[in-house]
């Protein structure tokens, strides 16, 4: 019989360990291993094919790549800081209503509750260049003649695909925001405006300082879900037209599924991983920080 | 000159009315204190004084200058907060300085002004810690700092002692007292507290449920209180209230039984039947030969004692009178037990009849 | 005097303008999902029509098409919505029953190299649900499980278990220790002191980290538009996204299956918006 006995809070945790380990873990070491390999979905035994690291050279080399990273960071910089400064905006205003902030509080939460899929879509139909609602508005009120083509000219679908995600994610700022504002003692505030602050000066010198960690988490729980955006671009442009909306995660997708190179899909699939978990460790690293920081203060 | 008026000041809530159009001079130097219990709207004058309330009525001037809707910093006050409200991520100095920086002045002048305030309030050593790291006492100190720095034309304080143990809010009194003396600016002083209040003020504010009831100096209110509210509130122990009837043009009758001549304060005033309470305080009922040496018209009455409480310079008796239970002071005190009799003496000239009805008092 | 009359239209002008930029963005939140709605019920003919006409007419056309099955190409909607449903509710029970686990375990407990654990739990969290999918095609494909139902609800569990750990590691925080003990001293086992006690005032939590699972299995795309195949397990955002594909000039029918997936998320909205706000933030800062 056994005599040792498990730690409690092992066992509280296996089952989790096991079914992250089994769902992701052991997929994830298996796509690392094929990216080392020439692996085709079409030709199965290619999987033993061991080619080194023959396809990270070839995406580094890629001029493709590049052009989908780059834009990727591009999207996801731009994108997250304005989510940051309207979200921030959005709580500020919300939080200086008397009456009806509750009702405002949810209907801030509708776009978060929507599937990416269905924000994608809301937005394909709105920017359709023939019947959407945005180039019917412009026409009918006379303010442009042509139709549009926000989803086909290339700035202007980086553009749409960015109105939609930003839509869909400032929500998750705004109300984290105001739950920290929410959670703001009063009386420094007051003092400040008798010290002689204006409403710039007490924002910057007091609210902002204890918004930090807020901010930090709204961040992070950001950062662990930026592929959200592939299920946007997949449904309103797929990538395109002719690769000008491609982000890193379309191209991967395309890679692995369609063209069926997937110890090639896979290599980008790393890089693209690396990218989610730096963000996630940069703000989660600021976030213990700003904590400590507040620890002693407040 | 920074004197403040108050015209017809009113507040209200929606529809409750937290302050009803209230009026009140204030002359410049003086230290005013406003009490009452909760809700009274002590607090509530306070910051809309101070801006950081709307004023639904009435107008409130400083220094001569209407303010109703200048916002706090054009007001050119301080405050000093129940809570202390130090900014949390700041040092001490930087929260004393952040004021002058705000308003821009130059680097020399903020650290002068601040070193002077630290070392006026004793924080010379405290400068770098933030206020997380302080005790009560010395949070109150800085918040305090944070108000002398810029020498406004007005000083509010709002109950800044409630939160401090009862040792430490005796030595914070003395503190505020001598800042006053010092500096010399206008005070508003907001407390529920009857003995700051009796301590600091040069002149009481007496307030309840929005109204003022009577404004005078500390000896006013104790002396000639305008009515049973301010004759109970102020002075520790409160007075006793008898009730009682006028019976002759210058006999009361207490309900208990026991007739006593109306006090001269009151003679000529009241009428045959009126209902009235007789007050009187527990300085004024003495044990015969434990007293003050005193002329004037005395009753001697034999009462028991039923409970004691020593204070070391005197004991303060429980006793009963006339059906009710009445507090009584003995000087020069021995040690007593319960169910011990006395005869006393009470100072009819430093009693009071108030009518029972209107609480008012009957004063010629 | 006329500072405070600058002070007092000052005043009233930042409340305009305050209002304004509120209505804006209320504006911005909800249009987008009522014309949607609003399309839903309009005619093909004249969601299409040049120039556009502004004032809808209703009809219920797109929406018995769609359940109606036949017509439209037969859009088996019905399928979609009991795939996703099936697959939410299961994901998320197994979900919350290891996330309470392990929630518990954080919560309560210290071991060594908690924090590393904790860590690791949110990286596999932000593993893109793309990238994670083609390993997992390959895999599931070699074990037979594509296009299961099974094979998606194990993937949503994983998916949920860390932010469900998060969340109910926060709320168990919350718990004064001395409950627990005092239930001990009571008499009730470890089982007993934790169901009896501890759960039922962490209901709440674990009722929106529920939600919150649930949503995210509800909208999921990227791993089920592959681990999928058929009508038999497709659930609703890969359908939305093949009807899309299929029909781009039935704009009305898709309007009505996007409605059809928003009403769900919707009324739980309103269930969980303030447990959701109080999760996340105790799990924050306070932990």
């Amino acid at each position: 019989m056994f005599r040792r006995r498990l730690p409690e809070w092992f066992v509280l945790l296996l089952p989790a360990i096991i079914v992250m380990a089994a769902v992701v873990l052991i997929p994830l070491l298996f796509s690392l291993y094929s990216s080392f390999t020439a692996y085709r979905l079409t030709r199965p035994s290619s999987l033993w094919r061991w080619i080194g690291t023959a396809n990270y050279e070839r995406i580094l080399t890629d001029a493709k790549f590049w052009a989908a990273f780059g834009r990727t960071v591009l999207f996801l910089t731009i994108v997250l800081n304005l989510e940051l400064i309207l979200g921030l905006g959005i709580a500020l205003l919300v939080n200086k209503v008397t009456w009806g902030q509750r009702t405002l509080r949810t209907v801030l939460m509708f776009p978060m509750m929507f599937s990416p899929i269905l924000v994608g879509f809301q937005f394909k139909f709105i920017f359709n260049d023939n019947i959407g609602l945005v180039n019917n508005v412009l026409q009918s009120t006379g303010i442009s003649d042509a139709a549009l083509p926000w989803l086909v000219d290339g700035k202007l679908a980086m553009f749409s695909i960015m109105f939609a995600e930003i839509w869909m994610s400032t929500s998750v700022f705004a109300i984290l925001i105001l739950a920290g504002l929410f959670a703001m003692p009063r009386d420094p505030l007051e003092a400040a405006k008798v010290d002689g602050c204006t409403s710039w000066q007490t924002f910057r010198h007091i609210t902002l300082p204890f918004l930090m960690p807020f901010i930090f988490i709204a961040m992070t729980i950001r950062s662990l879900d930026v592929a959200r955006a592939y299920d946007i671009v997949q449904i309103m442009t797929g990538g395109g037209p002719a690769r000008r909306t491609e982000l890193i995660w379309t191209l991967m997708s395309r890679t692995g599924y369609v063209d069926a190179r997937m110890g090639l899909a896979n290599a980008m699939g790393y890089v693209s991983i690396l990218l989610s978990i730096l963000f996630t460790i940069y703000f989660f690293h600021k976030l213990s920080a700003a904590r400590a920081q507040l620890g002693t203060g407040g | 000159m920074t004197e403040v008026t108050l015209s017809n000041v009113v507040k209200k809530y929606g529809a409750h009315q937290a302050v009803h159009g209230i009026d009140l001079d204030i002359a410049d130097g003086e230290f005013v204190v406003l009490v009452g219990p909760s809700g009274c709207g002590k607090s509530t004058t306070l910051r809309m004084i101070a801006g950081l309330e709307d004023i639904t009525g009435g107008e409130i001037s400083i220094g001569g200058r209407v303010v109703n809707d200048l916002p706090p910093r054009e007001r050119n006050i301080s405050m000093v907060f129940q809570n202390y409200a130090l900014y949390p991520h700041m040092t001490v100095e930087e929260n004393l300085g952040f004021s002058l920086k705000i308003a821009k002045r130059p680097e020399p002048e903020v650290t002068a002004a601040v070193a002077k305030a630290a070392s006026i309030l004793g924080l010379d050593e405290l400068m770098e810690r933030k206020p997380a790291e302080l005790s009560g006492g010395q949070r109150q100190r800085v918040a305090m700092g944070r108000a002398i720095v810029r020498h406004p034309d007005v000083f509010l304080f709002d109950e800044p002692l409630s939160n401090l143990d009862a040792k430490l809010r005796t030595q914070m009194r003395v503190e505020i007292k001598k800042l006053h003396q010092k500096v010399g600016n206008t005070i508003i002083y907001v407390t529920h507290d009857q003995v700051e209040a009796m301590t600091l003020a040069d002149r009481i504010v007496l307030m309840r449920d929005g109204n003022i009831v009577q404004v005078g100096t500390p000896l006013d209110l104790f002396n000639q209180p305008a009515d049973t509210f301010v004759a109970t509130f102020i002075g520790s122990p409160p007075m006793n209230l008898i009730a009682g009837e006028i019976t002759t043009g210058d006999t009361i009758t207490l309900d208990g039984g026991l007739s006593i001549q109306v006090p001269s304060s009151a003679r000529g005033r009241v009428r045959v039947g009126q209902k009235v309470q007789f007050g009187f305080r527990a300085d004024n009922l003495m044990p015969v030969g434990h007293s003050v040496e005193e002329a004037g018209q005395k009753t001697q009455l034999d009462l028991t004692v039923t409970l004691t409480e020593p204070l070391g310079t005197e004991t303060l008796l429980f006793t009963n009178m006339a059906g009710t239970e009445v507090q009584a002071k003995m000087l020069n005190p021995r040690p007593i037990t319960p169910g011990e009799s006395f005869e006393f003496e009470l100072m009819l000239d430093k009693c009071h009849v108030f009518d029972a009805a209107s609480g008012n008092a009957i004063r010629t | 005097m006329d500072r405070n009359l600058t002070h007092r239209n000052r005043r009233r002008g930042l409340k305009v303008l305050h209002f304004l930029a509120l209505f804006l963005v209320m504006s911005i939140i909800c249009i987008p999902g009522l014309w949607i709605v609003v399309n839903s019920f309009r005619p093909t003919v004249e969601i299409m029509a040049k120039p556009p006409v502004w004032n809808p007419s209703f009809s219920l056309a797109h929406y018995r098409a769609m359940f109606g099955g036949a017509g439209e190409g037969g859009v088996p909607v019905f399928s979609y919505f009991r795939n996703s449903l099936i697959v939410s509710v299961v994901s998320t029970a197994i979900a919350i029953l290891i996330g309470m686990s392990g929630g518990y375990a954080f919560a309560r407990y210290r071991f060594r190299g908690k924090s590393n654990y904790f860590v690791g739990l949110m990286l596999f969290r932000a593993v893109p649900g793309v990238a994670l999918s083609l390993p997992l095609f390959i895999v599931f494909a070699r074990l037979g499980i594509i296009d299961t139902h099974f094979g998606l609800i194990l993937v949503y569990v994983a998916m949920n278990v860390p932010f469900t750990i998060w969340l109910t590691d926060g709320f168990f925080r919350q718990i004064p220790k001395e409950l627990h003990e005092a239930a001990e001293i009571d008499g009730c086992t470890r089982w007993q002191a934790f169901w009896k006690v501890e759960f039922p005032v962490a209901r709440s939590g674990v009722a929106s980290a529920a939600i919150f699972a649930f949503l995210t299995s509800w909208n999921e795309f990227a791993l089920a538009s592959q681990l999928t195949r058929s009508v038999g397990s497709k659930t609703m955002p890969v359908g939305l996204l093949d009807f899309t594909a299929e029909f781009t000039i039935n704009w009305g029918g898709m309007c009505a299956l996007a409605v059809l997936m928003i009403v769900p998320a919707l009324i739980l909205t309103f269930i969980v918006q303030k447990h959701l706000i109080a999760g996340l933030t105790f799990g924050g800062v306070k932990g």
